[in-house]
């Protein structure tokens, strides 16, 4: 069984932004406003002094083993495919917000009436978003069933963002997952997260 | 992984949702007092009618609020399938829309005997049409024939609104101050005590007979033993949120800090009702006014305790 998940090494994201403009353009998010994309590159000073450093840290959905954006959602819009990755049926979703609040990656955004109105002006006849919704990444779905990989994985400039399999152990992300130096966020809160993350503040010091 | 974290509160359910659930909480819990009232202390024609009203007003109002703020209003049709907490078991939202749904069927349906034989609905254009409908008519008599079992499906679905507003907010895993069983046990409590304060208001200022005097001090003593269990559930929230996670900690901060928590709710929210209701147990008074004062700030608390809690819940982001 595939078991799809992300690996982002911390140490050669540069901070372009490319997976941003490519994941817009790929899922016709609001470009409009930064705050309803589907992954942001935080941009993040640490140290003090003259021993600073910039951190780009890409976040996204983290498409949970255990989602409690699923569980919380009462219309059943969110769904998780056998494949692992969480899903949105958009004409399900009624836009509550729960997904959003149980969210612990921040990885829920709200598409309005006026952004869809919006979306068809700037998307043109392209445009495939037929209502509001709370929307997520969703490993770019459409594409990997025709075995291409996420547009932000496509695009990476340095290689951070690694996209794989899991339940496939010569695969260079189940085997970064396996021998530790990928880890996930926050894993004591129980959402069993598929995205990890290969730290740089380590080899910093 | 090392990450630097940083604390954010949220923006996404404000106010509204705080309103949300305080009529939510308030509604039920006056419809369940009125009606085991009615069951098991004296009928009270007044008291039903005035529980089911405002368990049918309020949450109206409450569900509207939260309706108007949906992103995609059609899809609300998916939650109204009497079905939808079968099929999503873990989504208390799923929960909380039927027992909305129900209450408000039931009580109905327990007050509307009463209605048929009160001056108000029978000189009402069209509901006293509607009253006087043959097969309107029948249902009351089936309503008066199991009279217990229609009030009790009205309780246990008003409880479970009442329930429910907490452990709506005990589903969001992320934020310390939500995720943890305080916080149904302190939504229970405050909707029972709201509802206490509400109907000792409507009793000292629209209902006015004397005959109720045994119900008006059980109200009051119930009040106070709910406000007491509302202050040490508090207690221990100081102590858990002050030394517990980062999350929590932060929401201590924001709470323990703020004037309008600290003197608003618990002050002048709980104590000071407190103490006017204590006066009233041991002493008694010479005039309603404090008691009707108690209750006005025990309602204002009750809202309060929930706008307080939607804006003090920290997410910790890895990032």
């Amino acid at each position: 069984m595939t078991h799809y998940a992300m690996v982002i090494n911390l140490n050669t994201c540069v901070g372009c932004n490319a997976c941003m403009a490519a994941c817009a353009m790929e899922n016709q998010t609001p470009v409009w406003d930064t705050h309803k994309w589907r992954t942001y590159v935080h941009d993040k000073e640490i140290g003090v002094g003259t021993d600073v450093h910039r951190r780009f840290f890409p976040r996204l959905c983290n498409h949970c083993d255990n989602p409690p954006c699923m569980s919380v959602c009462p219309t059943g819009a969110t769904y998780k495919k056998a494949n692992g990755i969480v899903m949105v049926n958009q004409d399900q979703c009624m836009g509550c917000g729960a997904c959003a609040m149980a969210c612990p990656y921040h990885a829920r955004v709200p598409i309005t009436y006026a952004d869809v109105a919006k979306g068809r002006e700037f998307y043109g006849s392209d445009y495939r978003r037929t209502g509001p919704s709370m929307d997520k990444c969703s490993f770019c779905d459409h594409r990997v069933e025709k075995g291409l990989p996420p547009a932000c994985v496509e695009t990476c400039v340095g290689s951070a963002r690694m996209f794989g399999d899991l339940d496939n152990p010569t695969d260079p992300v189940a085997q970064m997952v396996a021998s530790g130096v990928a880890r996930p966020l926050m894993p004591h809160i129980g959402t069993r997260p598929n995205v990890f993350y290969i730290d740089d503040l380590k080899w910093r010091g | 992984m090392d990450v630097t974290m940083t604390y954010s509160t949220q923006d996404l359910w404000t106010w509204w949702l705080a309103v949300y659930l305080y009529t939510g909480g308030l509604g039920a819990a006056t419809l369940a007092v009125t009606f085991l009232t009615d069951m098991y202390l004296k009928p009270h024609r007044n008291l039903v009618l005035w529980g089911a009203g405002a368990g049918v007003v309020l949450l109206a109002l409450g569900s509207a609020m939260l309706f108007w703020h949906l992103l995609h209003h059609v899809a609300a049709i998916y939650i109204l399938n009497p079905l939808v907490f079968v099929l999503q078991p873990h989504a208390w939202i799923a929960w909380g829309t039927q027992f909305i749904i129900w209450m408000m069927v039931w009580g109905v349906l327990y007050a509307l005997p009463y209605a048929r034989v009160t001056s108000l609905f029978k000189n009402m254009p069209v509901v006293n049409k509607v009253l006087e409908w043959d097969p309107v008519i029948k249902l009351c008599d089936l309503v008066t024939r199991f009279h217990k079992f229609v009030g009790w499906m009205a309780v246990i679905n008003g409880v479970g609104v009442a329930v429910y507003t907490g452990l709506l907010l005990q589903s969001f895993p992320a934020v310390a101050l939500w995720a943890n069983p305080g916080v149904p046990l302190l939504f229970t409590v405050s909707a029972f005590s709201t509802a206490m304060a509400f109907l000792l208001l409507i009793m000292y200022t629209v209902i006015k007979d004397a005959a109720d005097e045994k119900i008006r001090v059980l109200y009051e003593r119930i009040d106070l033993v709910l406000i007491s269990t509302e202050l040490v559930i508090l207690f221990s929230f100081f102590f858990y949120l002050q030394r517990g996670s980062e999350s929590a900690m932060r929401s201590w901060e924001l709470l323990f800090t703020d004037l309008g928590w600290l003197i608003g709710f618990i002050g002048f929210g709980l104590i000071v009702p407190f103490l006017l209701e204590l006066k009233g147990l041991v002493k008694g008074w010479t005039s309603h006014v404090p008691i009707i004062t108690a209750s006005v700030l025990v309602l204002m608390g009750g809202y309060l305790l929930r706008h307080y809690f939607m804006y003090a819940g920290v997410y910790a982001y890895p990032w």
